[in-house]
């Protein structure tokens, strides 16, 4: 089957015409995207989208607005079934991985659980499946200010997963880490995505390359410029990139792709401008 | 050896525990140097202090005032705990903001001034002194405490939303569990402003006894030896009690000395 006919599935999450205004200025100006279930035969794939754009562009407001821990001024967000997105349905890994700090390892997790009405004994079970799965099962006794910065991430992401939600944002994951760690969390992710067909990960990064890397779609977002130069108030999607159509998704050896390097560098460009 | 000794003078080094307590040996022997070569002819030798702790001890009932004071300060502390605790965790409530606030502006006022107010409310005697005590120890502790309350970032409570708390449950794990280390550190902090408060309390009705009426009682007479004696035994307590909230504080928070940052 060629990529063009790559069937798409129902729509999982749209974005409609979103604007935002903070302290009198325009952040975000009818931002409108959709992200629909990616289908492979006989494969389970979830969703991985990276949003890209310059810094102070909006993309952390973009995020919380998803998150529903923002209201925007206008706009509307939907998921499945075009319903609006049921509360508790989004999860959001922050971008310095807050725990609560009182709280050990396993027992933040468990507060995740009951806090969405499992039972004490559904949350620990849950709790112990995931901490063994991310490697963090010697921790689980742990006070957040014990742990190091990589295992601090894979709580901080065990924590939104105890609870199934379909969608899970994430606040720049790739940032200080090392090299063998970013392989690490990328595969984590990546991991994540593809537990269920309608799982969307949503990750925003300034790693245009680890962005590549991970995503079957990314999107721009950034603002318009004056003819000389200053940025008009405002961001929109200025850019989308199916990277499934383009061959450049779920495959290990992207990197020696050409039409990969191309595409870096297409995205890299586009970012001067923006 | 050496590189202790070039620890501990060079700023923000960190030492191990033998050379913060050769260094806390070293400033109590400097600080008893001085005591017995002071110039001071008014200052009473050591031993004349120890005598005159051992005559109020055995002769005129040290131990019973000692218990009458430390009764009157816990009986304050529970309440300034409880009254200080509730008004900072209301500072989550808007509508109860301005209230908190004013509590704490009233810590200005001073006890002296109270004192006939407090008399006509409470009617004097004990209840007095525990509710001048209470308030002067309150109105601090509120202070920082609702400080803590408001200074908790943003980010932990949107944290707890996003895992789908409701409010009730992020106030109960990220305003008051979350605190708790900070609860305890400030009622640390607390015993001690209560005891700096006690003279001023007790000398209220020396009739009634304990260490603040004592020590008045022998700063009138000149009996310096005395007062110096008491003033040790106030000092021992206190660090008795600070060490006992510590220890406190390490069993039901163990994760707060995690977080301290150590040079
Ligand atoms: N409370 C506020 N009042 C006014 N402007 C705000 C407020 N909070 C954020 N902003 C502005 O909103 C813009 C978007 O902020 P946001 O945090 O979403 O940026 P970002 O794209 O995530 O940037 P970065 O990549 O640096 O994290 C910024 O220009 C910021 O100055
Ligand atoms: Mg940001």
């Amino acid at each position: 089957m060629s990529v063009s006919e790559m069937p798409s599935g129902q729509v999982l999450l749209r974005v409609d015409e979103v604007s935002l205004r903070l302290g009198g200025t325009l952040i975000l100006d009818r931002v409108t995207f959709e992200v629909r279930d990616r289908i492979r035969q006989d494969q389970v794939t979830g969703q991985v989208v990276s949003l890209l754009g310059p810094s102070g562009v909006g993309k952390t407001r973009l995020l919380r607005i998803l998150a529903g821990l923002d209201t925007p001024d206008a706009g509307r967000l939907t998921g499945p079934d075009n319903r609006p997105l049921p509360p508790g349905s989004v999860g959001f890994v922050f971008q310095h991985y807050p725990l609560l700090r009182h709280r050990t390892v396993l027992e933040n997790l468990i507060i995740a659980g009951t806090c969405n009405g499992m039972t004490h004994d559904e949350a620990r079970q849950r709790a112990r499946q995931l901490l063994q799965r991310f490697q963090l099962d010697h921790r689980s006794s742990f006070y957040p200010a014990q742990l190091s910065g990589g295992q601090r991430q894979r709580v901080a992401i065990a924590q939104q997963l105890v609870r199934h939600k379909g969608l899970l944002l994430m606040d720049e994951p790739f940032s200080g880490l090392d090299p063998a760690a970013l392989e690490d969390v990328m595969r984590l992710l990546i991991e994540v995505a593809h537990m269920h067909e309608l799982n969307t990960i949503m990750v925003v990064t300034h790693d245009i390359r680890a962005a590549l890397l991970v995503s079957d779609t990314v999107f721009m977002l950034g603002r318009d410029r004056h003819p000389d130069g200053t940025p008009i108030p405002g961001a929109r999607i200025q850019g989308v990139y199916d990277l499934v159509a383009r061959g450049l998704a779920w495959r290990e050896d992207l990197e020696d792709q050409p039409a990969f390097l191309q595409l870096e560098r297409e995205i890299k460009g586009r970012f001067r401008s923006l | 050896m050496r590189h202790r000794i070039v620890a501990a003078l060079l700023p923000n080094r960190a030492i191990d525990r033998t050379t913060a307590l050769l260094l806390v040996a070293a400033w109590v022997l400097a600080a008893l140097l001085c005591w017995v070569f002071s110039p001071f002819a008014t200052l009473p030798t050591p031993a004349e202090v120890f005598a005159a702790l051992s005559d109020l001890w055995w002769r005129r009932g040290l131990g019973p005032e000692v218990g009458t004071t430390l009764k009157l300060i816990l009986h304050a502390l529970v309440l300034t705990v409880a009254i200080s605790l509730a008004l900072s965790y209301a500072t989550v409530i808007a509508a109860c903001r301005p209230l908190v606030e004013a509590v704490c502006k009233l810590r200005f006022l001073g006890l002296t001034g109270l004192i006939f107010p407090f008399t006509l409310l409470t009617g004097g005697g004990y209840p007095l002194k525990v509710a001048l005590l209470t308030f002067g120890m309150a109105t601090f502790f509120t202070t920082a405490m609702a400080q803590v309350v408001m200074d908790i970032p943003q980010e932990r409570f949107d944290h707890m939303r996003v895992l789908g708390a409701s409010e009730a449950r992020i106030l109960w794990e990220v305003v008051v569990r979350g605190t708790l280390d900070r609860a305890l550190d400030i009622t640390r902090q607390n015993v001690a402003i209560g005891w700096s408060m006690i003279t001023m309390v007790e000398g209220i009705s020396r009739a009634e006894g304990g260490v603040g009426a004592l020590i008045l009682n022998q700063n009138k007479h000149f009996r310096l030896a005395e007062v110096y004696a008491i003033l040790i035994v106030i000092l021992l307590l206190g660090l008795l009690m600070d060490y006992g909230m510590g220890a406190l504080e390490r069993l039901l928070c163990p994760y707060a000395h995690l977080e301290r940052v150590r040079r």
